[in-house]
């Protein structure tokens, strides 16, 4: 009896409560930082924005929308102009003057962290998914994502009981000029130890090397975060230009493959568990078919 | 050069350019709100006891955004245009700018300081931490500019040659560190930093905004009771020492005020170029050379040429907002390029 009677309250406590919310979830988005706009998407939030930053580049579909400019430098009243209900960003997000006066205006401003780990990754999707009303569908896709890596590093582990890790470098360029070595404490740098490769940059943050240091580390593969350095022929260019680069053992044996930079930003991304994979692929070429 | 415009004409036009620029400034911007509103709304915000059913909106983006959006527009305009005056007077040179005696690059070096230091050194004060940009920015530009003076002072004497060889000096030192800087920075501390020196308006608040007022003002009540004396001195400094001018006096003054002006104004809305250079000049083309006229003009000058270049900051490309340098520079680098060809042709 007394049993019945809680469920029923918790029953009908759901129920009223969940319509209180349903009526008062956010239905205008404005969403800055690439990985957490892409995160919006996934969990069936697009119908509900009306405005991203420049660093939301997936899906294409977010191009269309109005910009409200770089992430650091919102404008107060550009973003009002949008007349949102809710903006969605991550710590980065400022200056904290045009978010007060944003608040001021009666828009809720939401801050996710940008942490590339699982735990960050999770009160952020519980959190998107409480403002989008879908919380069980955030659960299940952060399940998913979470199974994805679990999986993969598995793949990982088991070759590398057998294989050698490769040194790798990635290289984020300026267009081929003097490229930016990955360093520790960034997310390439995460990207590449999940994906089974061993980093050879011990700086951290991104910096500048010289050839000769490039080549000193002699990387078994490179990695390429550059839309300029995109396709065959661009890399063919910058080998030509670079003969000590063509001279690392990656260059040598054609383990060179490039990784789209919008990954790198704004933290775990749903399109990192694939990324994975290719990387993987090409860090061990003979067993991933075998491991599959 | 012979004047175009009599003083008075110039006046009453650049008081009505600049009440036009503070109007639009007011009345335009990515939201669009019903003229009527905005005309109730402002009369409200000055005090006129109006009904506000239905303003709350308009009252909002009045007060809260555009009107300390354009007071910081008029203070930083006013006073880098005076600071441009100021220094093309101590330098009789009319290629000065402010940046000459190392105010800019004192501040760039505070404000890489702050930024990337910040973050390096951490356990600062919390309460600090929304000022720590312009305090730092603020004391860089006093701190080179002092140093640049000290460097030009010998047996008493401020030798304006060396002061600026000295303010050069010091601007590629500063600059170097900046770059020093810049390379330990990561990513993301790197773009606030490139953003810094590319200047904005955005985000102006009345905390913020209260030091740079009182400073302009009392830069631009001080300033032009030295025109006289800054009249003297074009005719060279001995020639002014015999009309009676304490030119040491005078010089140091100039340092002063500009070092103050400009660490204020670039404290609070970043790195902004060529208004201090150009609109001086274009005062001069209208007004002839006469302090007297050409340091109230440039004030009113430079606060409209400033609050225009902002609207173009903030409508452009709305919802998101070009840097207010970037537009400042687009204006004045083509004017100055005007300048230096058509004494050629």
């Amino acid at each position: 009896m007394r049993l019945s009677a809680s469920a029923i309250a918790l029953v009908v406590g759901l129920l009223v409560n969940h319509g209180a919310l349903a009526s008062e979830l956010p239905q205008r988005w404005v969403s800055a930082g690439g990985a957490l706009s892409e995160w919006v998407v996934a969990l069936g939030g697009e119908p509900k924005l009306v405005g991203v930053d420049t660093t939301s580049q997936h899906p294409a579909t977010l191009k269309a929308l109005p910009s409200i400019g770089y992430q650091r430098q919102l404008s107060a009243e550009g973003v009002l102009s949008l007349r949102p209900h809710v903006l969605v960003g991550t710590e980065e997000m400022g200056p904290p003057a045009a978010l007060a006066q944003m608040r001021n205006a009666g828009v809720q401003v939401e801050l996710f962290s940008a942490q590339p780990d699982l735990q960050t990754l999770k009160s952020n999707l519980g959190h998107l998914g409480q403002l989008l009303g879908n919380e069980a569908q955030a659960d299940a896709v952060f399940s998913e994502y979470e199974h994805a890596l679990v999986r993969h590093e598995a793949l990982v582990a088991t070759m590398q009981a057998t294989h050698k890790a490769p040194g790798v470098l990635l290289l984020v360029g300026n267009a081929g000029g003097k490229p930016l070595v990955a360093g520790r404490g960034t997310v390439a740098d995460w990207v590449l130890r999940h994906a089974g490769g061993r980093n050879l940059a011990t700086h951290t943050g991104y910096k500048p090397f010289s050839a000769e240091s490039l080549a000193g580390l002699s990387p078994d593969v490179l990695v390429f975060a550059d839309r300029a350095l995109g396709g065959d022929a661009a890399r063919a260019a910058l080998f030509k230009e670079n003969p000590i680069l063509a001279a690392t053992p990656a260059a040598k044996r054609g383990r060179v493959l490039e990784l789209d930079p919008t990954l790198l930003v704004g933290g775990l991304g749903p399109r990192l568990p694939q990324s994975l994979q290719a990387l993987s692929a090409v860090f061990y070429p003979d067993s991933t078919e075998s491991a599959r | 050069m012979s004047t175009l415009v009599k003083p008075r004409t110039l006046f009453i036009g650049l008081t009505l350019l600049c009440g036009l620029a503070i109007w639009l400034s007011l009345a335009l911007g990515p939201v669009s709100l019903p003229l009527w509103d905005t005309l109730r709304a402002a009369l409200r915000l000055l005090g006129v006891p109006l009904d506000a059913q239905g303003l709350e909106q308009a009252e909002l983006i009045l007060g809260q955004i555009r009107l300390p959006r354009t007071l910081l527009g008029l203070a930083v305009g006013g006073v880098l245009a005076l600071s441009g005056v100021a220094m093309q007077g101590l330098f009789r040179n009319p290629l000065a700018d402010p940046g000459l005696v190392g105010v800019s690059s004192g501040a760039a070096l505070g404000a890489a300081v702050a930024i990337v230091g910040a973050t390096l050194l951490g356990g600062l004060p919390e309460v600090f931490g929304p000022y720590l940009l312009s305090l730092c920015a603020f004391l860089g530009g006093l701190g080179v500019t002092a140093l640049v003076y000290r460097l030009g002072r010998r047996n008493g004497q401020t030798h304006v040659a060396t002061m600026l060889l000295a303010g050069i000096a010091l601007t590629a030192l500063a600059g170097s560190a900046v770059g020093l800087f810049t390379y330990l920075a990561d990513d993301a501390t790197l773009r606030t930093l490139t953003f810094w020196n590319l200047g904005s308006l955005n985000g102006a608040s009345y905390s913020r905004l209260w030091p740079l007022l009182l400073v302009s003002a009392g830069v631009a009540l001080w300033l032009p009771r030295r025109a006289k004396a800054l009249n003297a001195l074009l005719l060279g400094e001995s020639e002014a020492g015999h009309l009676g001018i304490d030119v040491e006096r005078l010089k140091r003054e100039l340092v002063f005020c500009t070092a103050l002006g400009v660490g204020a104004a670039v404290a609070a809305a970043g790195m902004i170029g060529f208004v201090g250079l150009v609109v001086p000049h274009l005062v001069r083309l209208l007004a002839g050379p006469d302090h007297r006229v050409l340091l109230p003009a440039s004030v009113l000058a430079g606060a409209s040429l400033l609050l225009f270049a902002d609207l173009v900051a903030r409508l452009a490309l709305a919802p998101a907002e070009l840097p207010i340098g970037i537009v400042t520079a687009f204006i004045g680098a083509p004017f100055f390029l005007y300048l230096l060809l058509r004494g050629r042709a």
